[in-house]
């Protein structure tokens, strides 16, 4: 039995304690404090990569991230350096590709994805069947965060938050044009690695609690409500940590309730919001018209 | 007076996909000049201005810089990404350091001070050259590079880009490289033009270049008749140095 396995069940779903106490109860404080800082990257991330169209790498990573896990378990590893050090390998390989931009095309990135995912899902079921679920791989599992995880979480939170600090500004810059950009001075080619990199990081963290088939939606769904509120890219980031925040709140709490699982409880509650904020901002818009007409 | 060299660019060379775009092409950029690439469509000029910028690494030949070069970039096409939420504003305070007045200078003198609030989606392409041309002056330039600013504005328009681009230059006391496939509007407004077709056909000051072979042979069909219209005036002691017409 693998001791550090990534996806492993702490507290198997019979011993779920629902009650007042439960709330203090020490799993759940892990879980709801690993969910926050996920949802405090996820927003900023996504937004970059929303407007740089690039969350379909996280998708590649993400799948091919489960050959990751596979190797990490065969090497008695914990899974999320086997993760870490596929995604980087991807990334690192693709921008060793003279183009960038060619390098992700469609294709390229659906024959790693899915030659990443294939592999992985060999090497699991080459292994022992009692050592990892593919269901959390699949769809993660906030709440089997353990004190481990949420330590790994915390100080990817704080580098990427550090980065993205830092590198705002270029990273706005060149969403809006590479080549106005790249004339004005900021190295794109240098930026853009440095994004990939961060995307990689991002995804290898996100799997654990959201698998590999839901991450894309935490980076994708919040942004977008978020886009019909905002009138600038710091603005959108805002809404998007409150639309994170929400779904957060929306997802885990239904998850209790009804005893559905934790990440696509998430993913759905993310949709409610952004279906309300649809229907809301179209019809302010169309008042609005009204008046001025 | 000699004005300060910004930018040398030596037998630069280009290939793409086996096809030779750029042929050992050699020119100079001064502070205070405007220097205009014409040549035909195909003729590799925005693969030019692209390697002037640094866009385009894997060119063989040399290209000097002043250190510290800043450069103010009006792209022929821009896309508009529409994901993304922009005001004008914040697209002109993406350059660091702008305050608010400069950029309220800078949109007034395009005549696009009103675009101010706007979301850079919701402009039509014209406007959006217009404060993308707005944008190139701040942040202090030492070299503004214009890739066909004037494609899809009539002549009137034109002339007024043009006097536009060169009251710029005197201002910030910048160098302009302007691309344009158009000469006559051109030609009475700048200080060195380089013909371009693949190699360079021939350079220098614009009334040598209008009588020079090689450009009357690419343009005989344009350069018959309004060409006298706009001979060029110099306004700059130092644009008649000698200095230029050994390009």
């Amino acid at each position: 039995m693998h001791t550090a396995t990534i996806m492993s069940m702490m507290y198997p779903a019979s011993k779920k304690p629902f009650s007042m106490v439960g709330w203090l109860d020490d799993f759940l404080v892990r879980s709801i404090l690993a969910a926050l800082m996920m949802v405090s990257i996820a927003a900023p991330m996504g937004c970059l990569m929303v407007w740089q169209r690039l969350t379909f790498l996280s998708d590649t990573l993400g799948h091919a991230a489960v050959l990751g896990v596979g190797i990490g378990l065969l090497l008695e590893i914990n899974p999320l350096f086997g993760v870490l050090a596929v995604v980087i390998l991807i990334v690192f390989s693709l921008s060793q590709v003279a183009n960038f931009n060619n390098a992700l095309s469609e294709t390229a990135l659906a024959i790693i994805s899915h030659t990443g995912l294939a592999g992985g899902l060999i090497l699991l079921g080459a292994l022992p069947s009692n050592s990892v679920g593919l269901e959390a791989i699949l769809f993660g599992d906030l709440l089997a965060t353990t004190r481990a995880d949420l330590l790994m979480i915390l100080v990817t939170t704080l580098i990427l938050l550090f980065v993205l600090i830092r590198h705002w500004r270029p990273f706005v810059a060149l969403s809006v044009s590479r080549e106005i950009a790249q004339a004005e001075g900021i190295s794109v080619r240098k930026e853009q690695f440095l994004m990939y990199m961060m995307i990689a990081l991002l995804v290898a963290v996100l799997m654990k609690m959201m698998g590999v088939l839901l991450i894309a939606a935490m980076l994708v769904i919040p942004t977008t409500s978020a886009r019909l509120l905002s009138q600038n890219p710091e603005q959108m980031v805002l809404f998007s940590l409150a639309f994170g925040f929400l779904s957060l709140a929306g997802g885990i709490t239904s998850s209790f309730q009804f005893d559905w699982q934790t990440g696509p409880s998430i993913v759905l509650s993310a949709t409610i919001f952004l279906v309300i904020t649809l229907l809301v901002t179209r019809q302010i818009s169309l008042c609005t018209r009204r008046q001025s007409r | 007076m000699i004005p300060e060299l910004l930018l040398r660019a030596s037998e630069i060379s280009y290939s793409n996909g086996g096809k030779k775009i750029l042929d050992k092409v050699s020119f100079e950029l001064y502070r205070g000049q405007v220097t205009t690439i014409i040549g035909p469509n195909g003729a590799g000029k925005s693969t030019l201005t692209s390697i002037v910028n640094g866009l385009i690494e894997n060119y063989s030949g040399e290209i000097e810089r002043l250190p510290s070069l800043k450069i103010g970039y009006l792209p022929q096409k821009v896309y508009v990404n529409t994901l993304m939420p922009l005001t004008v504003l914040r697209l002109m305070q993406l350059i660091q350091g702008v305050k608010d007045t400069e950029v309220d200078q800078a949109l007034a003198q395009t005549s696009v001070a009103y675009l101010k609030y706007r979301q850079v989606q919701s402009l039509s392409e014209g406007e959006l050259k217009r404060v993308l041309l707005a944008r190139t002056t701040l942040g202090y330039p030492d070299l503004i590079v214009l890739d066909e600013p004037t494609a899809g504005v009539d002549v009137t328009g034109e002339i007024k880009m043009y006097e536009l681009i060169g009251e710029f230059r005197n201002r910030l006391q910048c160098a302009v490289l302007l691309v344009s496939h158009d000469l006559h509007l051109v030609m009475s407004k700048t200080d060195q033009v380089l013909c371009l077709n693949q190699h360079l056909c021939c350079s220098g000051l614009p009334e040598s270049v209008s009588k020079h072979p090689e450009y009357l042979a690419l343009f005989a069909d344009q350069s018959d008749n309004t060409l006298a219209v706009y001979a060029h005036r110099h306004d700059h002691v130092h644009d008649v140095s000698g200095k230029q017409e050994t390009f």
